[in-house]
């Protein structure tokens, strides 16, 4: 009882923007990788029974619009509930592309002998942040900048492979709450 | 008495544990509770085994780093048996200190792909209900950002420094043209007090020639 009143008086309400940006980049790495990410992602939320709170595509798409770096930018009241289910969706999405995300960071650890990987996915990442995001912003620009955008990409991945297990949730969760 | 021996794979990576059941707990016989040993095999790179402290000290540092990494904070572990260090945003310089005496420490230069498969293999391996749980992930010991976000220490100097820079600047340069300032009108009012001085002496001097 006491335990539970403590765990009630800590919980947190409040998503930082930081944290649904944060969220969001890695669910664009991810839609990166594959595809038909959207409708993986709407089967992944069926298998995982989150039904109730990602019930069709245009709810995750508008929870995603919360992040202030998208051209259709919406602050929306995101609860914690749902930015629980996009986290879920993105740890086994990760746990899915593992062995794509593990061949696009060796590319990128050998670039003088496998580059093509790395290239491919680089290139799909700012085409696809030219279509999602605003690119007036200085964020933005930062992530289509091809000279310095390597850091973000190599961060974002790492923290994919890395959350890609079974304890993965509670690691990105976590870390993103933190923010 | 025969051990048992498990292995957990991914894909560069793969973790062998050896070792008993307890049989005074009632366990199965594929089960391991007590590790005699274990090895780490990473292809191309040495094979590291030890005693399950050195288990623990090594899953303890990898565990902390890849938080570290996760949590976009500087990637550094320190420790007795083990350091893990970046050397930049795709390799990291892991080096292994023996705890035999004369033996040089090993050091060993991985990629993210590697560490990846390293984090995986000890997940597999901490999740696993066939073996005794060594080391359970440092998460909670993680500093919170969001309260600690004030003593960071880099982030105050970055806050704090260029108005102070500029605080002093300002202090220095006004108070050296007051101290000029100053100085001139010291001089004025000498000047000032001599002229006066002179005029009465002039004024004294007339009035004795007229008298």
């Amino acid at each position: 009882m006491k335990r539970r009143a403590i765990t009630v008086l800590f919980k947190r309400n409040h998503i930082s923007r930081e944290s649904i940006q944060r969220l969001d980049l890695l669910l664009l790495t991810l839609e990166t990788i594959d595809l038909n990410c959207s409708e993986s992602l709407l089967n992944l939320s069926n298998n995982l029974n989150l039904n109730k709170v990602l019930p069709n595509k245009v709810t995750i798409w508008k929870l995603r619009n919360n992040n202030p770096m998208r051209k259709s930018f919406k602050n929306n009241k995101i609860t914690i509930e749902s930015f629980e289910a996009l986290t879920k969706l993105a740890v086994e999405m990760s746990k899915a592309l593992y062995p794509y995300i593990r061949e696009i960071l060796q590319s990128r650890d050998n670039i003088d002998k496998n580059p093509y990987s790395w290239n491919d996915f680089k290139k799909r990442f700012i085409e696809l942040i030219y279509e999602r995001l605003n690119i007036n912003s200085m964020r933005v620009k930062k992530l289509i900048d091809p000279k310095g955008n390597d850091e973000i990409l190599i961060k974002n991945l790492l923290t994919l492979a890395l959350c890609s297990t079974d304890q993965g949730y509670q690691k990105l969760r976590t870390s993103l709450l933190n923010f | 008495m025969l051990q048992n021996q498990l292995i957990f794979n991914q894909s560069s990576v793969s973790l062998e544990i050896i070792g008993l059941p307890d049989y005074s707990n009632n366990e199965n016989k594929s089960q391991i509770s007590i590790i005699s040993q274990w090895k780490l095999m990473i292809i191309d790179k040495p094979l590291i085994e030890g005693n399950i402290d050195h288990l623990k000290s090594i899953m303890g540092a990898f565990y902390s780093y890849a938080n570290f990494l996760i949590n976009n904070d500087n990637a550094f572990y320190e420790s007795k048996f083990i350091d893990i260090k970046a050397e930049n945003y795709f390799t990291h310089n892991v080096l292994l200190k023996s705890s035999k005496p004369n033996v040089k420490p090993l050091k060993i230069k991985i990629g993210n792909s590697v560490l990846s498969d390293i984090i995986n293999c000890f997940d597999q391996f901490n999740s696993s209900i066939k073996v005794r749980k060594v080391n359970s992930v440092i998460l909670d010991k993680h500093p919170k950002k969001g309260f600690l976000i004030f003593i960071n220490k880099d982030k105050i100097f970055s806050i704090l420094l260029p108005p102070l820079i500029s605080l002093c600047s300002l202090f220095l340069i006004s108070s050296t043209f007051i101290y000029l300032y100053n100085l001139s009108e010291d001089n004025d009012k000498k000047a000032l007090i001599n002229s006066k001085k002179s005029l009465q002496l002039h004024s004294i001097d007339s009035i004795k020639t007229l008298i």
